[in-house]
């Protein structure tokens, strides 16, 4: 079955088009201008033993993983379609599509990580060096496995590994947008499964390596499912101000109804909860098992100033938009969505930044972080030119979708 | 419900009628259909599908549901009540230290209120959405049309019903007619009895008094007495082929069951009671004391008193035990082990687990232990030992090492959970304590007393360890 629509409503919206260049300049003006920010308020700071450089690199990290993030969420999201075979989201997957396929272009800005690595910089990671000068002695034990050969060789098997699942799904979308050939969709139900196995084990090493690295003394097995959770509502969150954005310039009129904005408002709801569960199982354990080795990672969090950060983002991060999104006439509401939306991909922001920024010794670092939160700016910016540049040529929906019937159609049932 | 009787009169009266109904063939006629009763103004209507429809409720008008509300309400209630329940139980009625945590409401308080949230949610929705449908109802008129039962299969239904406040019999009718439905008919009274069949009531009463028999014979048992002997469900079990300690057989000459050591045997452990290493005092020499008997030997060495006392008490107040000199016993006063860094870092952290809890990291006998048994205040608790008091100074190195293998009043024994290095690690960490508590300048190396005094002075307790 063949729909017939306006192709006009289905291309990207020109005066978005004309913006990428623009964008793209703004986003690395952002990112040198946050980043010289960072540095001169942490030279400032003057903490001892801290260099300037180590607040840029985490907030450089932490900004990144804000970046990949999105497209990881997207990669994980279209695996479950097609584990499920759902049909509500056809007409909204290309966008996801979209998101998910810039994922090797976010993951090239890991590069400058890993020169500093071959740079022997350890602001970042402590383990960059010899065995012998670290004095921790559990962190010389774990250099064996981290040796910056070997990581760079994961990390370039993560990326490789998530890129080929991202390109592989984003090209059979495209090709069956010319073919309709329904096939298309069979080959990748099947291999939903098994691509679901291996997204979840490379984004949870990559999660320990890249993150949790950089306080190597420090361990948590949960560490890549709260990376995950994080990823997966910071995704539901852009993808609704993605498909409002769209609307609002004119494009994908009635392919995205007020029922697919529920189902996304749905999905953030439930990943505020899972983020929440995640992150407080965490915290339990450590809280009761009461180890040193595993509870000065909360303590740095707790103390300094963090505190606020720490204690704040459980109300921003759960307790607000929880209440915020439980009532399903906001999640119907496109305004009280696009807001959510927005505060989720904020306090998103915020959390990848608890995640990273306490590692630089000091308390809460004020000056620096206004440097780190015009780097966000400058990712969230790069993001949306390589969405822009991604979806040159590409249409917004599959259009030959053998599903899309079924978005067109679908209804939330009347609570 | 098959076999529908011909509808007869009631009575003298004419069946009372309670609607009508119209029967489709598929769920588009439905909604359609059902929209147009809507659109008239009825509103005590209702749909019978075989399957959930999409959309009946907005085509009958239906209100969105109040019971999220209810359950919103519950589930805060339960949240409230879980946090209040664990402030209670932990924080005021019964403060119990659980892994040295704090009291009331903590990380720990959170599962419970989060299962206690979802418990009353739960129910909320089950028991809430069954009150909202007005159930449990066991019967409804429309089940007296034979069609009905379709609407479990392949039909479906839709019913106005004479209650609405617009009924009008003919214009319904004409109404529902007008959307072509497959058949058309009145919901009429149910004329069966309405009364529960005899045979319902004599099973209940069958299973009522069937239910009575375990506890009549429970209460036959309580209440009489029997001459036969008591029944042993597992004979082999009460009755096993085995010597117990103190019985007797006719195996052996002399009668016992319990055999005495081979001669010239070994068993294990046996050697460590001829070893000071492992006792604290010198066997032999103890066996050599002939001036007491060997049974207030044997208490003297346990208590730790005087053998002179020949286990009479000294009057109270005349010479207080303390001062008790316990030189006479052949205590080790020579450290098995030797003296040096590792051991006295063993020690030390043997004391902070074992000992600390009671008698503090100091040894003043302040531990959490005793504070925590002195805020109650419960009145039968004897506070540890002061590591620091002349009494305890004044024993050697190996009465300490016995203390703290075989115990001291309240305190157990701790050779299961120490090796004998262990514990004479110990006793060299509580003589190293001692001696930081009541040291002279004169302890000190005259080369390194200049390093002393500029220093605030010493600390009363060791520093508490390195991370």
């Amino acid at each position: 079955m063949s729909l017939k629509y306006d192709q006009e409503t289905v291309q990207l919206p020109d005066t978005w088009k004309a913006k990428a260049p623009l964008l793209i300049s703004a986003a690395l003006i952002c990112l040198v201008v946050g980043a010289g920010l960072c540095f001169v308020a942490g030279k400032s700071a003057n903490v001892p033993g801290v260099s300037a450089t180590k607040y840029v690199m985490h907030s450089y990290l932490a900004n990144f993983m804000f970046l990949f993030s999105f497209s990881l969420g997207a990669l994980f999201f279209i695996l479950i379609q097609f584990l499920t075979r759902a049909g509500w989201s056809s007409s909204i997957r290309r966008v996801a599509e979209i998101v998910m396929a810039v994922l090797p272009w976010s993951a090239v800005l890991f590069i400058p990580v890993l020169l500093m690595l071959f740079a022997n910089d350890t602001s970042l990671y402590e383990w960059n060096q010899s065995a012998e000068s670290i004095e921790n002695s559990v962190i010389r034990a774990k250099v064996g496995y981290l040796e910056r050969g070997f990581f760079t060789f994961r990390t370039v098997l993560y990326i490789g590994l998530l890129s080929g699942i991202a390109l592989w799904y984003f090209g059979k979308s495209r090709t069956q947008d010319e073919t309709g050939d329904v096939e298309l969709s069979v080959d990748r139900q099947k291999w939903a499964g098994p691509m679901v196995m291996v997204f979840s084990l490379t984004a949870s090493f990559a999660a320990f390596d890249w993150v949790m690295s950089i306080d190597a003394d420090w361990y948590s097995t949960i560490f890549g499912v709260y990376i995950f959770a994080a990823s997966m509502m910071a995704f539901f969150a852009l993808m609704v101000v993605m498909c409002m954005s769209l609307q609002n310039a004119g494009k994908l009129k009635d392919l995205v109804t007020i029922e697919h904005y529920h189902d996304m408002g749905k999905f953030m709801f439930g990943f505020v909860m899972f983020w929440s569960y995640i992150a407080f199982s965490q915290l339990l354990l450590y809280w009761y098992g009461n180890i040193p080795e595993e509870t000065y990672w909360y303590k740095v969090r707790l103390m300094g100033g963090w505190e606020y950060f720490s204690y704040g983002l459980i109300f921003v991060h759960f307790i607000i938009p929880f209440l915020g999104l439980m009532s399903r006439h906001v999640r119907r509401h496109r305004t009280g969505l696009f807001f959510w939306a927005c505060w989720l991909i904020v306090v998103h922001w915020m959390d990848m930044t608890y995640l990273v920024m306490p590692n630089v010794p000091g308390g809460l670092p004020v000056l620096p972080l206004v440097g780190h939160f015009v780097g966000g700016v400058g990712m969230l910016l790069m993001l949306w030119a390589f969405f822009i540049i991604r979806s040159s040529g590409v249409p917004l929906v599959a259009m030959r979708d053998p599903r899309l019937p079924e978005a067109l159609t679908y209804t939330n049932p009347l609570l | 419900m098959s076999d529908h009787k011909p509808k007869t009169t009631n009575g003298n009266r004419p069946p009372r009628a309670f609607g009508w109904m119209a029967e489709f063939s598929d769920e588009h006629k439905l909604l359609e259909a059902a929209r147009k009763v809507r659109d008239s103004g009825y509103t005590d209507t209702d749909a019978f599908t075989p399957f959930p429809v999409h959309g009946i409720d907005e085509a009958l008008g239906i209100k969105p549901t109040k019971l999220p509300f209810i359950v919103l309400c519950c589930g805060l209630t339960g949240l409230s009540l879980a946090l209040l329940m664990q402030w209670w139980m932990n924080g005021v009625d019964y403060m119990y230290i659980i892994s040295g945590k704090p009291f009331g409401i903590t990380p720990a308080s959170i599962p419970v209120a989060f299962e206690m949230t979802i418990l009353f949610s739960a129910f909320s929705t089950f028991l809430g959405m069954i009150a909202l449908n007005g159930l449990p109802r066991f019967s409804n008129p429309v089940f007296t049309s034979a069609r009905f039962d379709r609407a479990t299969d392949d039909k479906f239904f839709l019913y106005v019903s004479a209650k609405d406040k617009y009924y009008n019999r003919e214009s319904v009718r004409e109404l529902l007619a007008g959307s072509s439905p497959d058949h058309l008919e009145e919901v009429i009274e149910d004329s069966s009895p309405a009364a529960l069949p005899k045979a319902v009531w004599l099973g209940a009463l069958l299973l009522v008094l069937t239910g009575l028999i375990p506890a009549m014979i429970v209460l036959n048992m309580r209440a009489g007495y029997s001459t036969k002997p008591r029944f042993h469900v597992f004979f082999d079990m009460d009755f096993q082929p085995k010597k117990k300690a103190q019985q007797t057989t006719t195996i052996f000459a002399d009668g016992r069951t319990m055999r005495p050591q081979v001669a010239g045997t070994v068993a294990r452990g046996q050697l460590d009671e001829a070893d000071s290493f492992y006792l604290g005092y010198d066997p032999a020499k103890l066996a050599a004391m002939e001036a007491v008997g060997n049974a207030a030997k044997l208490v003297s060495v346990q208590d730790g008193a005087s053998p002179a006392d020949g286990g009479a008490a000294p009057a109270a107040g005349a010479t207080p035990p303390a001062a008790a000199p316990n030189t006479n016993l052949p205590w080790l006063a020579k450290l098995p082990i030797e003296a040096n860094e590792a051991n006295m870092k063993l020690g030390q952290t043997k004391f902070q687990i074992y000992c600390a809890a009671c008698h503090g990291y100091g040894g003043y006998g302040d531990g959490l232990v005793h504070k925590r048994a002195d805020a109650l205040a419960q009145g039968f608790w004897i506070p540890p030992s002061s590591m620091h008091i002349d009494r305890i100074r004044s024993q050697p190195v190996g009465q300490i090492f016995h203390t703290i293998t075989k115990g001291q009043g309240k305190m157990p024994g701790y050779a299961a959970s120490l090796t004998p290095k262990e514990r004479w690690a110990i006793a060299l960490y509580v003589k190293a304590l001692q001696k930081s508590q009541n040291a002279s300048i004169d302890d000190i190396p005259v080369d390194k007393r200049s390093e002393l005094e500029p220093a605030a002075p010493v600390a009363a307790a060791p520093a508490a360890p390195s991370k």
